[in-house]
């Protein structure tokens, strides 16, 4: 690739710089002119203009991406690599991070799944936000976090990788937050930034790990310094760390793994993302279902070689992920907001992207990032046009029969349902049934490593949340689209209700707009749109505009025919002896395949089990479909509030049990010891009380009143004394 | 490149034109009468803008290239008692001098606020530049205490006379826990005098470097003297307690200085005195400060947490923050002192723009408890931005300038824990502090911005006015200044770094000293024969044969060069 590091370009501004300045760019005008553009010309033009210039600079750098793409597959497979400097970020004699951006596979897989899928999302929200009284301030939020995700991936060490995780945990906080008035959301913001930067401390600390690593190898690095550039470690990964040998193999991927756990919402960590649903539907397809939280996927995936040479943290990653599909996945079983579903079954999924590292399938892993990207964005986009409809109630219970009304999103939302649900031949089938697959496969390479559990196990517990993946989706595609009734008819008149506990949560709202528009229980609702009325016996649906829908159909069919396109029907071809080429596969052939893991004795399986397999992971699809098919074909059942399903749906306790350590105790704990230490023992005991004491010994001795300030120099001159008179003595001696 | 700035003068130059211009200034302030209220104004402003332009040129003229005293001005000043009025800077104080010089300027430009014995306020702030500057400049030691002790008076006038309610409790437990810190530093150099006889820095790390200065616990008492008195400026865990109260009851301008400025003569003090002073004490008492120096991170967050007063808030995240400079000057590394001195002008750029912008607010409201107040995102959203990015960059968002501070020093840190100076728990629990952080300032901004717009005391409010917002704004460049480019920082800061390093570390005879101008440091850290050098020109020098060869990490299956005793 010379073009990309054609050094004579003006301070490295090429093509790749462009992808990353583009959406900047964007953000800075959205920050400097959104106001005065919408002031000028109006909300409505003023919008239309601002809308368009945010979506523009998301698309074009889509088409660069696209672009390097064609460049890039051109290159012999092991030659698809090319880094970009532009300037120093620190250059010490120590260690040297310059802003280095890597183009190979995977960061542009990464590249075109955010600017092609975020700029989708941006016209949605263009739309879906008009209304919105800070309609300029949500643009320049969401092309800052495009910036930063495009620099995550593209940063060709982990200092800049570092920038972008953190920035996108910035944007998601301020998302989150966007409604900031209902002080709900902006804790929900807090807590998925603080939880995220429990991830990022520990990996921080794998990054330091790494830089003191290769830093004291010299004798391999022969004077480099730039100690966390991916082309400076990764090649020499197994020397340097293998001549460390010990902790060293295991501590480096488990580190870096806690951040992947922070940011991809695994197990024990995953507690920030089902409360960030607080922010508007487009920044949860964008932010918390597509790209951010896929981040801890692209990490593992980037850095495979530290997580290969250590079966230990290979185990603890795949038992991680499969645990929290599972977990995840019962969750989304008892829940009843739309959204809430959805965010579990990120969750869920993200679960089996890391089951897949796990197990050493890298690319497989990716492949269900791609995948899920598009089913789940379009998931949330239809979540977001059906709560649109619905006057922002996210209440199941409330919807029901929705097809009639909103046929271009039923029919968007029918194909991300048969996405998810591992049905062939659409792309979730391709990605999950490759991912069972493979851990299957694996498994008697891993037993024979001596891992405490076995794939096999997973890959059960992985069979079996493939069928409560199908059985909570139906359940929310039936009870929104299906099920006869049109439930929200038989709510209560919203005009003559009054319903006190809904007052406290929408105070801000009393201001502009003193009707409410809450109803049935308490969900998480959605602000700042003041042109709806409430839902009621007499709400009528209708169907979203076009700037609405027409991403819903783009992503139904990449739903629909993408994953078959990108594996080439891999593995089920192999089953048949066809052989097709698995273009996702073959792309990633470099950066994405285990590199010291021996990949032929890693996956063994004969094509008769392969077969045995598909056809497994299809029935578990089919069984959970017709299960709760059949369950809520008649809308809500009678016995749908379960005590079991309430436990399940709280998430079995465990997001409580950790307020009530964390947050509670610890805040009662904190201000306990302020009260001790700060306040009681230095500064009541010792720094008032030596003076006190001074003054009263004092007062045996003289009559006279010992002030403040004079009892302070005494204590200050019987110190120096003692002091002075033993240095003295020791120096004479 | 010319010699201005490598030539030792034998009178007053660029120096002590930089430190007495302020002083000179409130000479004239005083005569001044009271009615031309706006001349004190003015006139104060324009003599720390000279002070500041002046600082700038001595940046200019500095070069990275040596890690030998710059502008160097001796002077006999007390011949009977040996005492000499010597100035010189090097890659260290050069940056503490510039962000003490912008620092004074935004600080009287904000202080145009005060109304009340304007020309007596204007005054202080003047005379404090005088000595803060000084003690940033003095080589001689007998002079730095002179400064160290005469930053006290002006800044307990300010917090004494316009401070809060509770002023005289908090100015006199300030004066008093610093000044009982620092009596022991005099008994300390006085006794150095006895044993040296001398007052000079420079002749006294000669000393140091042969082993011939102090030793064993002699050296470790003369230490624990030094360091009583930065620990207590600095502050550390557990004398950090006179903080909360001066910092909370000064006046804004009195508060941005204190944070700044103030606590950072502490971390100078450390660097320039105790390390090449008392190395093999500083490397027996390193783990042990690192853990004072974590537990004041993880305490003062914990603190901060807590507190129900804005400001305090603040004040306490001093504490947590100051505990990362100490975290990293004890590590004892080029990443860990290069880190340290980095937070330590990030955290003045940082928590100043914080106390600046509380202070705005505090201006308008007059009151600081938190339950006072709710949305006020809605109500002046140009001032939520400003400050959600000064709140960012002391969160230490990477890109922004908390960042490059936090991330250099835990990884120094890292790096003695992982080469066995320290016990490894440490840098991992100092790694929660930036955990911590994030907890008490985003909720400190969620309570404040965000929530409904229903407090009586913020709905008369208005935007910040756009001389506010400009001072604000050269803050924020400097956030993304130091964030993206902190290069730019330590071109001129490594060499200076570098000998404090070996000055502390290497055996006896081998240590660099001041005094010796036919040695330098090259660019990789090694120490060098300087050859063809006019023995003043310090900055322009071939480079001869390698006497000691610098490896910044201690390679693997390499045994630690110091044993630790």
């Amino acid at each position: 690739m010379p073009e990309l590091m054609d050094p004579s370009m003006p301070a490295g501004l090429n093509l790749v710089w462009m992808i990353l300045l583009l959406p900047l760019a964007g953000f800075l005008f959205q920050a400097a002119f959104g106001r005065i553009i919408e002031r000028a010309f109006g909300p409505a033009l003023g919008r239309r203009i601002l809308g368009f210039m945010a979506v523009i600079p998301i698309a074009v750098a889509f088409v660069i991406g696209c672009i390097l793409v064609t460049h890039i597959a051109n290159q012999p497979s092991d030659a698809r690599v090319a880094i970009s400097t532009w300037f120093d970020w620190i250059n010490l004699q120590s260690i040297h991070i310059p802003f280095e951006l890597r183009v190979d596979p995977l960061s542009l897989t990464m590249v075109l799944i955010i600017t092609g899928i975020g700029a989708l999302i941006h016209l949605y929200a263009t739309g879906y936000m008009a209304a919105d009284k800070d309609y300029p301030r949500f643009f320049t939020y969401l092309n800052l976090f495009i910036a930063f995700m495009l620099m995550l991936v593209l940063g060709n060490n982990l200092a800049l990788v570092f920038i972008g995780w953190e920035g996108v945990g910035l944007c998601s906080y301020l998302l989150i937050g966007f409604w900031y008035e209902d002080i709900e959301n902006a804790k929900a913001a807090n807590k998925a930034f603080i939880v995220n930067r429990i991830g990022d401390w520990g990996m921080a600390l794998g990054m330091f790990l790494i830089a003191v690593v290769f830093a004291s190898s010299q004798n391999l690095l022969g004077g480099e310094t730039r100690y966390l550039s991916f082309d400076v470690i990764l090649p020499l990964a197994q020397q340097v760390v293998g001549e460390w040998g010990g902790a060293v193999v295991w501590a480096i991927p488990l580190l870096l793994f806690i951040g992947a756990v922070g940011k991809s919402a695994q197990f024990p960590l995953y507690l920030w993302l089902p409360d960030a649903m607080a922010g508007p539907t487009p920044v949860s397809a964008l932010i918390h279902a597509a790209t951010m939280v896929t981040a801890g996927v692209y990490l593992v995936t980037r850095c495979h070689v530290f997580f290969e040479m250590s079966a230990f943290a290979m185990g603890t990653v795949a038992v991680i992920g499969c645990f929290t599909a599972i977990f995840a996945a019962t969750i989304a079983w008892g829940q009843y907001d739309i959204k809430k579903v959805l965010a579990y079954s990120t969750v869920s999924q993200l679960g089996f992207m890391f089951l897949a590292c796990g197990v050493g399938a890298f690319s497989t892993g990716m492949f269900h990032v791609t995948t899920h990207a598009f089913f789940k964005a379009l998931l949330f986009l239809g979540a977001g046009a059906v709560i649109y409809a619905m006057a922002h109630n996210q209440d199941l219970r409330n919807y029901g029969g929705l097809r009639k009304y909103m046929k271009i999103t039923y029919f968007s939302m029918l194909m991300g349902w048969l996405a998810i649900c591992g049905i062939p031949i659409w792309a979730g089938f391709w990605s999950k049934d490759d991912i069972l697959g493979k851990v299957f496969a694996s498994n008697d390479y891993w037993h024979a490593q001596g891992w405490a559990i076995n794939p096999v196990v997973l890959w059960a517990i992985g069979l079996v949340t493939a069928v409560l993946t199908a059985a909570y989706m139906t359940r929310m595609f039936w009870l929104t689209f299906f099920s006869g009734e049109e439930r929200w008819r038989n709510l209560p008149d919203p005009q003559h209700t009054h319903r006190p506990h809904h007052v406290h949560a929408h105070t801000a709202h009393h201001d502009e707009d003193p009707d409410e528009h809450g109803f049935f229980l308490e969900t998480v609702e959605e602000e700042g749109h003041h042109d709806h009325h409430d839902l009621g016996p007499t709400h009528e649906p209708r169907e979203v505009k076009p700037s609405m829908w027409f991403p819903l159909v783009v992503l139904a069919a990449l739903s629909t025919v993408g994953g078959l396109i990108l594996s080439g029907g891999y593995p089920v071809t192999e089953v048949f002896g066809v052989h097709t080429t698995n273009l996702f596969k073959e792309w990633n052939a470099v950066s994405a395949q285990p590199s010291v893991l021996p990949s032929k004795e890693l996956f063994q399986v004969s094509h008769s089990t392969e077969a045995v397999l598909i056809l497994l992971s299809i029935a578990a699809g089919l069984a959970g479909i017709l299960w709760n098919r059949a369950r809520y074909k008649k809308g809500v059942p009678k016995n749908e509030d379960t005590k079991l399903r309430r436990f399940a749906g709280s998430q079995w306790g465990y997001d409580n049990a950790m307020y009530q350590a964390f947050v509670n105790a610890g805040g009662k704990l904190s201000e306990a010891s302020y009260k001790l230490f700060d306040k009681g023992i230095i500064d009541t005991l010792l720094v008032n009380g030596v003076p006190w004491l001074v003054a009263s010994t004092g007062k045996l001795f003289r009559k006279t009143q010992s002030g403040y300030a004079r009892s302070y120099a005494m204590a200050i001159l019987i110190g120096a004394l003692a002091i002075a008179s033993y240095i003295f003595y020791s120096v004479s001696r | 490149m010319n010699t201005l700035a490598q030539t030792t003068t034998q009178g007053m130059g660029l120096l002590s034109l930089m430190i007495f211009i302020p002083l000179i200034g409130a000479g004239v302030l005083a005569l001044i009468p009271r009615e031309y209220a706006s001349w004190h104004r003015y006139l104060a402003l324009l003599c720390s803008f000279v002070a500041f332009l002046v600082s700038v040129s001595t940046w200019y003229f500095f070069s990275g290239n040596t890690y030998h005293f710059q502008f160097v001005e001796s002077i006999p000043w007390i011949q009977s008692l040996g005492i000499t009025y010597k100035l010189g800077i090097d890659g260290i104080s050069l940056w503490l001098i510039l962000l003490t010089t912008f620092i004074t300027v935004i600080s009287i430009w904000f202080s145009f606020y005060v109304k009340e014995r304007a020309k007596d306020f204007m005054i202080a702030l003047l005379v404090l530049e005088t000595a803060m500057l000084g003690v940033f400049c003095a080589l001689d030691l007998i002079l730095f205490y002179v400064f160290f002790e005469a930053t006290l008076v002006p800044m307990y006038i300010l917090i004494a006379v316009w401070g809060g309610k509770n002023r005289q409790y908090a100015s006199v437990k300030f004066f008093l826990y610093t000044f009982l810190g620092s009596i022991f530093m005099l008994v300390a150099i006085i006794a150095m005098r006895f044993m040296a006889g001398s007052f000079d820095l420079i002749v006294l790390q000669d000393l140091a470097s042969r082993g011939e200065l102090a030793v064993d616990n002699v050296q470790m008492w003369l230490f624990a003297a030094f360091a009583l008195a930065f620990a207590v400026k600095v502050p550390m865990f557990p004398v950090h307690t006179w903080l909360p109260d001066a910092h909370t009851e000064a006046p804004t301008a009195g508060s941005i200085i204190l944070a700044a400025v103030m606590l950072k003569m502490g971390a100078y003090g450390f660097l320039r005195f105790c390390l090449p002073l008392f190395p093999e004490a500083t490397i027996q008492a390193a783990p042990f400060m690192m853990g004072l120096a974590v537990v004041g991170i993880i305490y003062g967050a914990i603190m901060a947490a807590v507190q129900t007063d804005w400001k305090r808030l603040v004040a306490y995240s001093s504490v947590s923050h100051l505990g990362f400079v100490m975290l990293g000057i004890f590590a004892l590394n080029h990443n860990g002192l290069t880190g340290g001195v980095l937070q330590s002008i990030n955290h003045g750029i940082s928590t100043g723009a914080l106390f600046l912008m509380v202070g705005m607010i505090y201006e308008r409201t007059h009151t600081r408890l938190f339950k006072d107040y709710s949305g006020l995102k809605r109500q002046m959203p140009m001032f939520a931005m400003l400050f959600l990015i000064i709140m960012l960059s002391s969160v230490g968002l990477p890109s922004m300038n908390g960042f490059i501070g936090e991330f250099l020093t835990l990884l120094g840190a890292f790096q003695a824990g992982f080469e066995g100076a320290v016990p490894m728990w440490m840098p991992i629990a100092a790694g929660a502090g930036v955990v911590l952080a994030a907890v008490y300032l985003l909720w400190m901004f969620q309570r404040v911005f965000y929530g409904p717009n229903d407090k009586p005391v913020i709905k008369r409010l208005r935007d910040i006015k756009p001389w506010e917002q400009a001072s604000v704004w050269l803050l924020v460049v400097f956030v993304f200044w130091a964030g993206l480019y902190p290069t730019f920082f330590t071109q001129k800061m490594e060499a200076s770094i570098n000998a404090v390093r070996h000055q502390t570390l290497l055996p006896q005879g081998e240590r660099p000293t001041w005094a010796d101008k036919s040695i330098d440091i090259n660019g990789n850290g090694d120490i060098v024969e300087a050859l063809e050098r006019d023995s003043e020109d310090l900055g322009t020098w071939t480079q001869g044969r390698v006497l000691v060869q610098n490896n910044h990490y201690l390679q693997k299956g390499e045994a630690r060069a110091v044993a630790v005793r």
